[in-house]
């Protein structure tokens, strides 16, 4: 029975046009992801190779001056990409990977935006995760609308029924045809990604596979569900798809609204200002008000006394460019407040939506989410804190450029290391293919009650 | 084709589709949608109060300098907010992905920084809901779904055969449904425009640019429904049954409205590669640097410059010149550092509208694309307008620098080379004599000249969906 | 008055109709009887202009059926089951095919129609959706009334209708043609044939194999005369 079931299908057009599809829109996607690596991989090469080299230009010209020497420098700080990164792209197009930051004030560095074509990022990416999440449910829903009542409209349904021993048997038999058929498409699209981009097999390849794999069978067993209701090929076909455009479009669509419209975050702008003010003002204000307040966060340096009010001074400048970010640290730290609010608020809703919680996992998985970000920001600020403390004493006693070790600095490294939370990911998506199946059985018991 | 049968048709199409009670159902679920839209854009629209706030706060603090030497004030600088525009609530565009805030300063152009996306979880990735995403997404599926059955259902229940007997032509058959769907499609369409019309009242945005852009995004969009119908009732006229009516049309709606778009954009960005950041930056500073270095005090062009200036108002040394030199230097880098940077970022550009290229060629051979483009331009949220706004702010900014630097040479005396302290300064009042940024969104006019692709495809399609249903009417079968 | 000349009709390579030679008068009543697939759909179908004939020419009332001739304004047609818009009544569906062919009647004209049509008025205004064949036949045939169609086709008339309704639908019949109605019917019911027919023909695999006049013919002879020629 199964060999014909899978010939039969097989011939079919939309089995043809629907495999063939994936695939190519699979292998699109694959190279879309290397080159999307590729290019995370070239500037992080870029900038290892050219910050020694942009040290040892700036301390030839400056190693007198250690306090303008450090106004040139800039040490770059890299957010890890991980290789799962090109089968889910996330938000790793807009945030960028690597910042190159001085020690003068952070607030107005660390936001530096990448150069992004906005219209390119407006369509999105087309990853794998774009594939599973849109371009399978859809072809589940090609391949399953008709499963019965396709029989019933041709007529062979009244013979199915006489012959086979069990109709839900001769039903599941079916769509285990599709199951197979579409896993195994899925299956070829992860090996030829695992070889390609050469991801290295571990947990997060193979929880980000798991979740692929029951985000498919969520939309199977939702398939079978509306199959089960015995209404027509018409009807079928346009509930799934209303319910695939509720799902993969119009919730995202209208959570992400909610989202925003209720976390606005204009701190932006002021911490901006801010940042600005706070530095600038202070070379129009008494230099002694300034040092006391440098002084009170860092009072290790106090012995580097006061400058005279006339004349400038190193001292004084790097105090000034301190006082930028800690004027400006309220607004700073409202506005990450505010984002991880809207992160909060975006996995409360996932968790009840396979599309979102599915999008999210995978994100998390390739560390490309938003909070992945937020977490190296943070390492950002630490960084920087770091480095300006081993300078300050450097420049305030005015040590020579040439006497400090520069082999250290090589640019800074990001790396998150999390662990895989799979009950998180995966329960929501049993519990729903649990539902769904469940069901539909129910439905095709009473049913075969009736008959 | 005579009216009174056309009309009949239409007429009883229409009745047809209102005894069923679907249409509320889906009715409702539009009018739910509209006003989450409406709402969401006036939400988004009224972020604008935050960069007008943070305009004055900036400016405020611009104005609020002390006396001061120039050159610090060149580097004090001052901010550009991006400002939506009006129409911005219809929709979103490309606005989510760019920048809102740069920092305008001396010597340097900065990125255009806090973009929503920069602060979103990948959800916005799935897509935002706009009344111009409802329009052009939504609607035609909403149209197939009642259309779809037209001419087919007609067929396989016998009532085809009895209409023809009855006189009508098929050409008015195909015609009279077209219209009847076009009618309830009007139902579902005008109450977009009817408030983008209000909110716009209210708003208090009432300047001619706007009505003619609402006048024209009307027009377009009803273009759109009416070609989707013509479609939606030549492919049931073409298909065996009102099943495969409907397959080809989702299949149609997936193909041009889903896939096609993002792989188009995908593939654009694909063969056009663009350089990183820092590969920019590097470019630009490696051409600067050929130029010399205005710091080096042993830079060979930057001394020829000095001995010619010298030379030319017979002067031993640059304190003897009558302006301050370090300010000339200064607007000598300025400008060329400028020109260079404004090369690359068209060079740049170029590659963007080269990357863009691909999907809006295939508007030729998918309306939505060409109404999705159309639609952003006449919002004021398309990427030419964000071009724009880069544009005017980079040229604020020179024009600052300039002013600084000629404040400069005019007022400080001319040997003085540190800009420290309270001596060498300017008067307060020439802070507040310079204008602040003031974006000024380019007209219709400007706006559309990057479109003809889309006006041409939209006119193509209405001819392709009136010969469509032209072909069937002379070749769709009874039986 | 309806005429066939040499009217013939392949698909594919199949003889769906051969030669047909006929004509019907009017005030006649020409049954057509043969089996399922022996032509009679595909006959109707060229006179109603809904497929083209491969050779010969079908004629209304001395007119060729052709794309662009007007033959339709002079033929009505009753398929086997009339479906009409079941979401609307009886009285409304009159009204709509009757506009499309142009006649605008008044309510009271409309609702005459029906019950010469024999439809009880109480029955005019419930949904065509819960009207039986019969019912759904009535309309059919007011709906020929009200274009006063000269012409009028029909396809398996009598098809599961009940002994008490044929009989009903049999003196309409007799009365449109005593009104100079040119009837030609397809069916199988050759009882019917004989009593409503003033002529019947006999096909078989798309030729006219058998016509006469039924005045000189019973029921059981005809039965006979089927028999042997299928």
């Amino acid at each position: 029975m199964y060999k014909y079931m899978f010939k039969q299908f097989l011939r079919t057009n939309t089995c043809k046009l629907g495999l063939f599809l994936v695939l190519i829109l699979g292998v699109i996607s694959i190279s879309i992801g290397k080159q999307f690596l590729k290019g995370q991989e070239r500037i992080g090469s870029h900038v290892t190779e050219k910050q020694l080299e942009h040290i040892q230009r700036n301390v030839e010209l400056h190693s007198e001056d250690i306090g303008l020497l450090l106004y040139y420098l800039k040490f770059a700080v890299i957010s890890e990409v991980s290789p799962l990164a090109a089968l889910s792209i996330g938000q790793k197009d807009v945030n960028p990977s690597v910042q190159s930051v001085s020690i003068l004030t952070l607030e107005g560095q660390k936001y530096d935006s990448d150069l992004v074509n906005p219209t390119k990022l407006l369509f999105g990416n087309l990853d794998l995760s774009f594939i599973l999440l849109y371009v399978f449910p859809l072809l589940i829903i090609a391949f399953t609308f008709s499963l019965k009542s396709e029989e019933e409209e041709t007529g062979t349904w009244r013979l199915v029924r006489i012959m086979s021993k069990s109709r839900l048997q001769f039903l599941l038999a079916k769509l285990s045809v599709r199951v197979i058929l579409l896993l195994l498409a899925m299956c070829i699209l992860f090996v030829l990604a695992g070889l390609i981009l050469s991801i290295p097999f571990g947990m997060a390849f193979l929880a980000f596979f798991v979740t692929g794999l029951l985000y498919i069978l969520f939309w199977f067993s939702l398939s079978f569900w509306i199959i089960s209701l015995k209404r027509n090929s018409s009807f079928n076909a346009l509930a799934l798809l209303s319910i695939w455009l509720t799902l993969v479009v119009l919730l995202p669509a209208t959570i992400n609204n909610f989202v925003v419209t209720k976390y606005p975050v204009p701190e932006a702008f002021t911490t901006n200002i801010k940042q600005r003010d706070g530095y600038h003002q202070k070379w129009d204000t008494n230099k002694r008000e300034t040092m006391e307040k440098f002084y009170a966060r860092y009072p290790q340096f106090e012995s580097y006394g006061y400058p005279p009010e006339e004349g400038f001074n190193w001292l004084w400048y790097y105090a000034m460019q301190y006082l930028g970010d800690e004027e400006s640290s309220k607004e700073s730290e409202m506005m990450r407040t505010k984002i991880l609010q809207r992160e909060q608020m975006s996995r409360k809703w996932g968790q009840f939506i396979p599309s979102i919680h599915t999008q999210l996992a995978f994100n998390d998985l390739a560390n490309t989410s938003l909070s992945n970000h937020m977490y190296y920001l943070q390492y950002l600020n630490d960084f920087h804190e770091q480095t300006r403390l081993y300078f300050y004493p450097k420049i305030f006693s005015n040590v020579n450029g040439k006497e400090v070790d520069w082999s250290q600095f090589t640019p800074g490294y990001f790396s998150l290391s999390s662990k895989v939370n799979f009950r998180q990911i995966f329960l929501p998506l049993i519990i729903l293919i649990l539902i769904f199946f469940g069901l539909s059985l129910l439905n095709m018991r009473r049913e075969s009650r009736v008959y | 084709m005579r009216k009174d049968i056309l009309l009949l048709i239409a007429g009883q199409f229409w009745k047809n589709v209102f005894k069923s009670k679907a249409i509320y159902l889906l009715m409702g679920i539009v009018v739910i949608l509209l006003i989450y839209a409406a709402f969401s854009g006036m939400s988004y629209h009224d972020q604008n109060h935050f960069r007008e706030d943070h305009q004055k706060m900036a400016r405020e603090s611009w104005e609020a300098n002390p006396d001061k030497h120039p050159h610090r004030m060149a580097h004090f600088g001052t901010f550009a907010f991006r400002l939506k525009h009006p129409l911005s609530f219809f929709d979103f565009g490309i606005e989510s992905f760019t920048g809102n805030a740069v920092f305008l300063e001396a010597h340097k152009q900065n990125m255009v920084n806090f973009s929503e996306a920069s602060f979103s979880t990948s959800l916005l990735r799935f897509g935002e809901l706009s009344m111009a995403m409802i329009l052009s997404t939504i609607l035609p599926l909403i149209i197939f779904f009642i259309g779809y059955r037209a001419i087919a259902a007609e067929r396989e229940n016998g009532t085809l055969k009895v209409l023809l007997t009855q006189g009508a032509k098929w050409n008015e058959i195909l015609v009279g449904k077209s219209i009847g769907l076009w009618g309830i499609a009007l139902l579902f369409t005008l109450p977009f425009f009817i408030t983008t019309f209000i909110m716009l009242l209210i708003e208090g945005h009432t300047g001619t640019d706007e009505w003619m852009r609402l006048g024209l995004i009307t027009t377009v969009y009803l273009t759109y429904t009416f070609i989707i119908c013509l479609i939606t009732i030549s492919v049931s006229a073409a298909s065996h049954s009102s099943k495969n009516a409907l397959v080809i049309l989702l299949g149609l709606w997936l193909l041009m409205i889903i896939l096609l778009p993002r792989t188009s954009q995908a593939l654009g960005a694909y063969f056009y590669e663009t350089p990183t950041k820092l590969e920019f930056r590097a470019a630009i500073e490696e051409e600067v640097i050929q130029y010399g270095d205005s710091h080096d005090p042993n830079d060979p062009h930057f001394n020829h410059l000095r001995d010619s200036v010298l030379k030319v108002h017979n002067v031993n040394s640059v304190t003897e010149l009558p302006f301050n030199y370090s300010g000339f230097v200064m607007s000598q880098g300025e400008k060329i550092s400028t020109e260079i940077y404004n090369r690359h970022f068209n060079d740049l550009l170029d590659q963007y509208r080269r990357q863009n290229m691909l999907s809006r060629t295939l508007a030729l051979i998918n309306p939505y694309l060409a109404i999705k483009n159309l639609s952003m331009t006449l919002s004021g949220t398309d990427f030419e307008t964000y071009v724009d706004f880069q544009k005017q702010a980079e040229d604020y900014r020179y024009n600052l620098a300039q002013t600084m630097n000629d404040l400069q040479m005019k007022y400080i005396s001319a040997g003085v080379n540190s800009s420290e302290g309270k001596l060498n300064v300017v008067d307060r009042s020439e802070w507040k004599s310079f204008p602040d940024f003031k974006f000024n969104p380019i007209t219709i006019g400007a706006a559309l000249r990057y479109e003809f692709i889309s006006i041409f495809s939209v006119i193509l399609w209405l001819g392709i969906s009136v010969l469509f249903l032209r072909y069937f009417s002379k070749n769709a079968k009874a039986i | 008055m309806l005429e066939a000349k040499n009217l013939s009709k392949t698909f594919e390579g199949t003889n769906a109709l051969v030669n047909l030679n006929l004509s019907v008068a009017s005030g006649e009543i020409f049954c057509l009887l043969g089996q399922n697939g022996a032509g009679k759909t595909t006959t109707i179908n060229l006179f109603l202009g809904l497929i083209k004939p491969t050779s010969g020419a079908a004629l209304i009332n001395g007119e060729e059926v052709k794309p662009g001739s007007n033959t339709n304004q002079w033929i009505a047609y009753i398929p086997e089951v009339v479906q009409l818009y079941g979401n609307l009544n009886g009285l409304e569906n009159l009204d709509f095919f009757s506009r499309l062919a142009g006649y605008k009647h008044s309510k009271a004209e409309l609702s005459e129609l029906l019950i010469k049509a024999g439809l009880q008025e109480a029955d005019h205004t419930k949904k065509l959706s819960s009207y039986s064949k019969g019912m759904r036949q009535k309309v059919g045939i007011a709906i020929a009334l009200s274009k006063k169609a000269e012409v009028i086709l029909m396809d398996e008339p009598t098809s599961g209708l009940d002994p008490m309704s044929t009989d009903e639908f049999t003196s309409i019949c007799k009365e449109l043609a005593a009104a100079g109605k040119s009837i030609f019917m397809a069916t199988h019911d050759i009882f019917n044939a004989v009593n409503v027919g003033t002529r019947i023909g006999i096909m078989k695999e798309g030729k006219l194999v058998h016509s006469s006049d039924t005045d000189n013919i019973s029921a059981n002879e005809l039965q006979q005369l089927y028999l042997k020629t299928i």
